[in-house]
């Protein structure tokens, strides 16, 4: 084992970008490589989206901020939404018709996955394949998860047993991610759900993403504080809708170990997701 | 410098100052000879090491200065081997420069709680729930590690071993570049003559002097802690070792808790020899983890009691509404005591105030 030269190494962790020039400037570039990124987000946030315009934004050359790489997309909730992709394809392939790819969605490894342990398997599986792969569309730089609450939220009780095996699936979990992410430079992204906070809940937790709101309820992320310490940056995703038919999502910074805590707003529109900028919100809160 | 103004006991002083000895210049000129013969006062080890800063200096120069006063050192009530230890600690500068082989950790109130930083030779353990800022205060210390000795810092290097994959090397350069500059300003206020020290500093510097393991299994862990030895034999000046987090990969694979826990005191132990052998810092991060308690659930430290024995410190980093503190939780010097702080774009600082916090966000 040798120590690492901060200097041979990159001054900047290489970055993906979301496919946003907001989002990314929020984001200080985009979701980095060889580190776990997390997206928590009610039902209906924008989750989902996210992540399939990041397997496709990493097509793009680093000169356009992507990786010129693939992606695996490991999908828990079922149906895979293959319409959208296709949409977003679409979409992707008329604002960048330079790529060499015929088809964007030929680089997006699609695998199902139902428990917790074949997840645990799969990372094994997803070395070799990244080693060995004869395929043309190498190299892979993203994995996405989408989403690993759902694996743990129907099969384990709320024992004590159960839940140490629980957050002891996470740590396994985790690390391997975490020994793909760094050994290959892949950019990790797993999103999360969110539970409802009843009552007071404990304010030891702080930043962990209690006092997070979203359709005005007070909310917090899924699997909990063991969990927490699994991924390298949390962002929390939420939707509020005040006046009907205006809906605000608000992207959120809520632990990084490269970014102050900030916020953005986005909109989802049929190309994709984007950020808004919002100077006006900026002055209202500094007034506040 | 008079000798009035150290802090020793008020008949010493006094004999001191009755035999001629006004200022500590004259301390240092005199040799150890000369010294013997004239000090009124049993000289020894024991007290010779809790003198204050200023003293051990001195005497670091003189007996560093004339090696071969050697002898003379048993004129003054001290033992060979304690005269052999004396000289070997005078031969190492930074020995005996600080007498608590402290340094500045941290900034301000943190290292007021502290008594002036983490201290050298001694095991610190850092823990708090994710997002308080172990990492930030980690990347910190392995920057102030490098603050040269006119500036109050210790000038050596740091190892940085990384579990968690959260290190980023734009961030420490950020900090590193908040920090040559606070030194500018440092030196333009104090010291005018101190400007060819800046020339020195560039962040590049900073990045050199860290070295960085990351590792990515426990058995990588003990791996590496077990070649430190070797490691920081050829890297004399290392000062400081920091194990973001200690925790992540001893939470994972375990079924047998027995050897869970043999493999970390063997590990804990390791750490406090090199803290010892090699005079260093050894800073740990550690997770937390809910525990139950009288039918309701606490946070605490991961890796459970026994482990809590392990480190020499423990600081608990916990949100306090919208303000992170710092709290001493062991401590075999300081009292408890909680500071505010905050984690800033320039790396960790004092607490600001509440409006200006708002402002921030």
């Amino acid at each position: 084992m040798r120590a690492e030269n901060l200097l041979q190494l990159q001054h900047r962790t290489q970055k993906c970008t979301l496919g946003c020039p907001v989002l990314d400037r929020c984001l200080a570039g985009g979701v980095p490589c060889a580190s776990v990124t997390e997206f928590v987000g009610e039902s209906g946030c924008g989750k989902t989206q996210l992540c399939l315009q990041l397997a496709l934004s990493a097509q793009l050359p680093p000169s356009h901020g992507g990786l010129s790489a693939s992606s695996i997309f490991i999908h828990t909730e079922f149906p895979f939404p293959f319409r959208r992709l296709r949409h977003l394809s679409r979409a992707f392939r008329a604002s960048h018709p330079d790529l060499p790819c015929s088809d964007p969605c030929d680089r997006v490894f699609l695998r199902a996955v139902h428990s917790a342990h074949e997840l645990l398997n799969l990372i094994p599986t997803i070395e070799t394949f990244l080693l060995h792969s004869k395929s043309p569309w190498r190299p892979v730089r993203i994995i996405v998860i989408d989403s690993i609450a759902a694996l743990f939220r129907s099969d384990f009780e709320n024992t004590g047993s159960d839940l140490r095996r629980r957050s002891s699936l996470f740590f396994g979990i985790s690390g391997g991610l975490r020994q793909l992410a760094k050994r290959f430079g892949i950019a990790v992204v797993v999103t999360n759900q969110v539970v409802d906070l009843i009552g007071d809940g404990d304010v030891s937790f702080g930043s962990l993403g209690n006092g997070l709101y979203s359709s005005g309820r007070r909310v917090c992320p899924a699997l909990g504080l063991a969990w927490a310490h699994c991924v390298n940056s949390r962002l929390f995703l939420s939707k509020d809708e005040d006046e009907p038919p205006v809906k605000t999502r608000k992207m959120r910074v809520v632990f990084a170990p490269h970014l102050p805590h900030s916020s953005c707003e986005y909109v989802i529109k049929g190309e994709g997701v984007f950020g808004v900028e919002m100077m006006q919100h900026r002055e209202e809160e500094i007034n506040l | 410098m008079e000798v009035g103004m150290l802090p020793i006991s008020a008949s010493k002083r006094g004999k001191l100052l009755a035999a001629g000895y006004t200022t500590l210049d004259a301390i240092a000129r005199a040799s150890p000879t000369h010294l013997a013969r004239g000090f009124p006062f049993q000289f020894q080890f024991s007290t010779l090491l809790s003198f204050s800063n200023w003293v051990c200096i001195y005497v670091q120069k003189f007996l560093f200065f004339s090696p071969t006063h050697y002898l003379t050192l048993t004129d003054i009530d001290v033992s060979e081997s304690e005269a052999t230890e004396i000289l070997n600690l005078a031969s190492k500068p930074s020995a005996l420069e600080r007498p608590n082989g402290s340094h500045t950790a941290v900034v301000g109130d943190l290292d007021n709680i502290l008594g002036g930083g983490i201290k050298c030779k001694e095991v610190t353990e850092i823990g708090g729930v994710p997002g308080i800022g172990k990492t930030q205060i980690g990347i910190q210390l392995a920057v102030n590690v490098q603050i040269p000795q006119e500036y109050g810092g210790l000038g050596g290097k740091a190892i940085y071993i990384d579990t968690e994959g959260s290190f980023m090397v734009e961030r420490v350069l950020q900090i590193a570049e908040a920090c040559i500059e606070d030194m500018a300003e440092y030196s333009r206020h104090f010291h005018k003559d101190f400007q060819a020290c800046d020339v020195k500093m560039h962040p590049n510097n900073i990045l050199e002097n860290i070295f960085y393991f990351r590792v990515c299994s426990y058995t990588e862990q003990i791996a590496l802690i077990n070649y430190l030895d070797k490691f920081i034999t050829e890297n004399k000046d290392v000062k400081i070792l920091i194990v973001d987090s200690v925790t992540f990969h001893f939470r994972q694979d375990f079924d047998d808790m027995a050897l869970r826990t043999r493999l970390l005191s063997e590990m804990a132990l390791k750490l406090m020899k090199l803290a010892k052998k090699f005079r260093l810092a050894v800073v740990m991060f550690n997770q937390v983890t809910t525990k139950h308690i009288e039918g309701s659930f606490q946070l605490t430290l991961a890796l459970g009691d026994s482990w809590s024995h392990s480190c020499t410190n423990r600081i608990i980093l916990f949100w306090n509404g919208n303000e992170r503190h710092a709290f001493i939780d062991k401590s075999p010097s300081l009292k408890s005591a909680s500071a505010p702080y905050s984690v800033t774009t320039r790396g960790i600082r004092n607490s600001t105030s509440s409006c200006k916090r708002i402002k921030m966000m």
